[in-house]
């Protein structure tokens, strides 16, 4: 789908190629785990925390022309919903190429209903726009 | 917990960085360079997480 998966965290890249081979929970992974023993790109992203060394739960959708679109941060104890994830990057992707439309609350899929034409006209009338 | 201090606004352009990583595919060591996303025209998801060896 064009898009690639960097996973991040404070460990080092041996941390990384251990943890890998060792939990087999891991045996499907594919994508390139990044090392940022220092929090530099951690701080940069606002998710690393200086009184543990670790990195908050963060995921952030670049474009191809370097621009972030998308951040989501939870707190440790939280897991991330990977079907959200997925249905904001193809939001992304189809509103890359629909730059007047808009994906609403609901939008999961090419297909579904988007707003077009966000505007003056539409305000208050969202309901009618989507129901018509 | 301190404040996380973040730069970076929807809708910035992110700043260069780069970093070492495990590739699990060539099972070897490598860098990842955001310039190089760019350049080859390709979205980036970066996925952070706590630490290694905990559930992710």
């Amino acid at each position: 789908m064009g898009c690639d998966i960097i996973t991040i965290s404070a460990d080092t890249k041996f941390v990384h190629l251990a943890w890998r081979k060792n939990e087999k929970e891991l045996a499907a992974v594919r994508y390139p785990m990044a090392s940022d023993p220092t929090g530099k790109v951690g701080r940069m992203f606002g998710v690393y925390d200086d009184n543990t060394g670790l990195n908050l739960r963060g995921t952030f959708v670049i474009n191809p022309e370097g621009k972030l679109l998308n951040a989501e941060v939870n707190f440790y104890n939280l897991g991330r919903n990977i079907d959200e994830l997925m249905r904001k990057f193809k939001a992304n992707l189809y509103m890359t190429k629909k730059t007047n439309e808009a994906c609403p609350s609901k939008w999961k899929d090419e297909g579904d209903k988007t707003l077009v034409n966000p505007g003056a006209k539409m305000v208050g009338k969202v309901h009618e726009a989507l129901n018509p | 917990m301190s404040e996380p201090a973040s730069g970076l606004k929807l809708g910035q352009n992110v700043p260069d960085f780069e970093l070492e990583t495990y590739d699990p595919v060539k099972d070897d060591f490598g860098k990842f360079r955001l310039q190089d996303q760019i350049a080859g025209k390709r979205w980036t998801v970066l996925f952070f997480y706590p630490a290694d060896f905990t559930f992710v």
